[in-house]
């Protein structure tokens, strides 16, 4: 077996024991122990799930950006399945990171979606990343699925920041930000639940990451193996 | 210069079948006016209310009819396995790319220059005083559509479903370039002084430049993998 | 020369393999006719053979230059006649020729192209736009390239299909002169008197494994 999967079978479980913890940790201070904001009351608490979500998801998708890269380098099978590991769980992230913002929107700013520039980046890049998981599904060389979807989770890496800034003036000209900034002032009893909860994201997306990339290994070794066995019994009884 | 030679005759082999066939140019043509009809129809518009939502009605109609052509372009070649030739000859695959840009571009700008006379005759727009730096705008905006829309355009008719996948890749890539065209055009269309919209003019030039680059890189993985 | 080395080809789609292992080797001035039954892999042997496929497994080399890591190289010694005629419908014959030349950075004076088409039976027709061609007339026009291009390697696919009596003599006409400049040709073909009148050796694909016959045995 791969040395790399083996890695992967003997630490993954390491990295959802931190995860875990570090989220347990995290809930815990920021729902029971540190206070409620000023302006925005119990409200502001979504924020311990919103921000740490939304970074993670940029994270991840530069994990499938450079994942991408590499795997038109060397061409490494196994770099290929965890960039399609990594876009489903980045789709996962990136679509809670808009949730739960949707929510926190709803008490603050009384509207469930406004356009701000963040909001609209996060869509943009979860149809991006739902094209990319349509993009595998429908191509129907096993050979180029991975180059195809590489080409386009590289392009789409590109325009990210020229979407986010396009989207940031396009905003700013027609209504000035506002409330863009929420008020909020980072003090020490937010610092501590905030780390805790990035680091506990992190870690769940690397576990999770880890988990499928394994899993969709296993599924190509395990046909390869039954393709193995097919074609022995097809050329066997064809020879007769 | 090879390299020039292939982008010049591939250019001539796209608008020689095309200028015998006419199928794509009118195909988009036939489109942009039910577009435009069916806005017309949608919004009962006076002037003023013309005057706002203009720009975005035209990137709507220039986008979609900009993606029928580029669908055409690729699917064209699937005929008699045609694609199967550009793949397995030996010129740089970059040349391909350029050319099939370059055609995509002019097919898509003559159709986007007859249908604005139309825009401005069903929505009694004024005319405009600066046609120079609108048709600045609609050169640099399917400039960015093309050099994107090309490289998908050959991507997504090598899959299934070919006809859906390319507009589900290419409209949320293409977000930059159709809000710069579209604030761009309504700023020369309110007859703005220059400095209003200057900055999504330079947008444009940036979206043009780094997408031609990254899918001439790119554009050999997708033909020849 | 050798015009073909394969070495350990194997191909499989997915997880559905085609064929494995496949060792062969063609000499410069050699007619290979590939023979076997549908879907044992012919038409995927020869597209790997033309750089259109990448294989899963083995390597092989044309004139001595590798088939995988110098494909434009191996692209210009190459010519392959597929199922498609690789021919645009709305552009006449002759137009055809000259964009198809060009696709292999040559451009070839009026003269010799009119003579090509003339060569290959269809002068009368090269201003006539492909799309009132038959199917017999398309495979004329594509054997007109190989007559301007006159490549060291020939690759083809079911070369008689579509083609009457005076299509194949001349087929085999110009597979004849393709090795007699020391240049080699691989069909796959069901035919085997066709195919025997110029082939110098053969070979069944079958269940995965290529099994070579010699040319007395073609007969």
């Amino acid at each position: 077996m791969n040395r790399f999967i083996r890695y992967i079978q003997r630490y993954k479980g390491w990295f959802g024991g931190a995860a875990a913890i570090c989220l347990l940790v995290g809930l815990y201070t920021g729902l029971l122990v540190s206070p409620p904001d000023y302006y925005q009351g119990e409200v502001v608490r979504i924020m311990y799930v919103h921000v740490p979500l939304a970074h993670t998801s940029l994270l991840a998708y530069s994990i499938l950006f450079g994942g991408s890269i590499w795997f038109l380098w060397k061409r490494d099978p196994l770099v290929d399945n965890m960039c399609q590991a990594a876009s489903s769980i980045t789709a996962l992230f990136t679509g809670l990171a808009l949730v739960t913002g949707s929510i926190w929107a709803k008490p603050t700013w009384n509207t469930w979606w406004t356009w701000d520039p963040r909001l609209v980046s996060f869509a943009v890049l979860l149809l991006i990343l739902a094209g990319y998981m349509m993009l595998r599904r429908l191509v129907d060389d096993p050979d180029k699925q991975g180059i195809y979807a590489a080409v386009l989770a590289i392009v789409g890496g590109v325009d990210l920041p020229i979407i986010k800034f396009s989207v940031e003036w396009w905003r700013t000209l027609h209504q000035p930000m506002s409330i863009s900034t929420r008020g909020i002032s980072i003090s020490d009893d937010l610092l501590l639940p905030l780390t805790f909860m990035s680091l506990g994201c992190w870690l769940l997306f690397a576990y999770m990451l880890m988990v499928r990339t394994q899993m969709l290994y296993l599924i190509e070794l395990l046909q390869a193996k039954k393709g193995r066995l097919l074609s022995q019994t097809h050329f066997s009884q064809s020879a007769q | 210069m090879p390299f020039l030679k292939t982008i010049q005759w591939v250019v001539w082999k796209d608008l020689v079948c095309e200028l015998r066939s006419r199928e794509t140019i009118s195909s988009m043509l036939f489109f942009a006016l039910i577009v435009i009809l069916v806005f017309s129809f949608s919004f009962s518009m006076d002037q003023d209310a013309a005057r706002q939502l203009i720009a975005g009605i035209i990137w709507v109609a220039f986008a979609f009819t900009g993606i029928i052509g580029l669908g055409k372009s690729f699917s064209s070649e699937l005929q008699n396995d045609c694609l199967e030739a550009l793949q397995v000859s030996p010129i740089p695959k970059g040349a391909v790319y350029l050319g099939k840009v370059l055609a995509n571009f002019l097919f898509i700008l003559s159709v986007e220059i007859l249908l604005f006379p139309l825009f401005i005759l069903f929505f009694n727009l004024d005319v405009v005083a600066e046609l120079g730096l609108l048709l600045l705008v609609f050169f640099l905006a399917t400039l960015g559509l093309s050099s994107v829309g090309t490289l998908f355009s050959a991507l997504t008719v090598q899959i299934r479903a070919r006809e859906v996948m390319l507009p589900v890749l290419l409209l949320p890539l293409a977000v930059p370039v159709m809000i710069a065209a579209v604030e761009a055009t309504r700023g020369i269309l309110n007859g703005d002084p220059y400095s209003f919209y200057s900055q999504w003019i330079q947008l444009l030039v940036v979206f043009d430049i780094i997408f031609t680059v990254v899918s001439f890189w790119l554009f050999e993985l997708i033909l020849d993998s | 020369m050798i015009a073909i080395q394969a070495t350990n080809l194997s191909k499989a789609y997915g997880f559905y393999r085609i064929f494995e292992d496949l060792s062969f080797d063609i000499l410069a001035g050699e007619c290979f006719a590939l023979f076997g039954p549908n879907g044992a892999g012919k038409t995927t042997l020869l597209r790997i053979l033309a750089t259109l496929q990448q294989p899963s497994g083995g390597h092989f080399s044309i004139f001595g230059q590798n088939g995988v890591k110098e494909k434009e190289l191996v692209r210009q010694s190459l010519m392959v006649i597929a199922h498609g005629s690789h021919l645009y419908e709305e552009l006449t014959g002759f137009e055809n020729l000259q964009f198809a030349l060009a696709l292999r950075g040559q451009t070839i004076d009026v003269k010799s192209l009119k003579h090509a088409l003339d060569r290959v039976g269809i002068g009368a027709f090269a201003d006539l736009k492909v799309r009132q061609y038959s199917a017999g007339m398309k495979k004329r026009l594509a054997l007109a390239k190989v007559v301007i291009v006159k490549p060291k390697l020939l690759l083809l696919d079911e070369p008689y299909n579509a083609l009457d009596e005076a299509g194949v003599t001349m087929t085999n006409l110009i597979i004849r002169q393709t090795l007699e400049s020391e240049g080699a040709v691989l069909m796959t073909t069901h035919d085997h008197d066709k195919a025997s009148q110029v082939a110098t050796g053969g070979g069944i694909l079958q269940s995965g494994k290529l099994q070579l016959i010699t040319r007395e045995q073609l007969t």
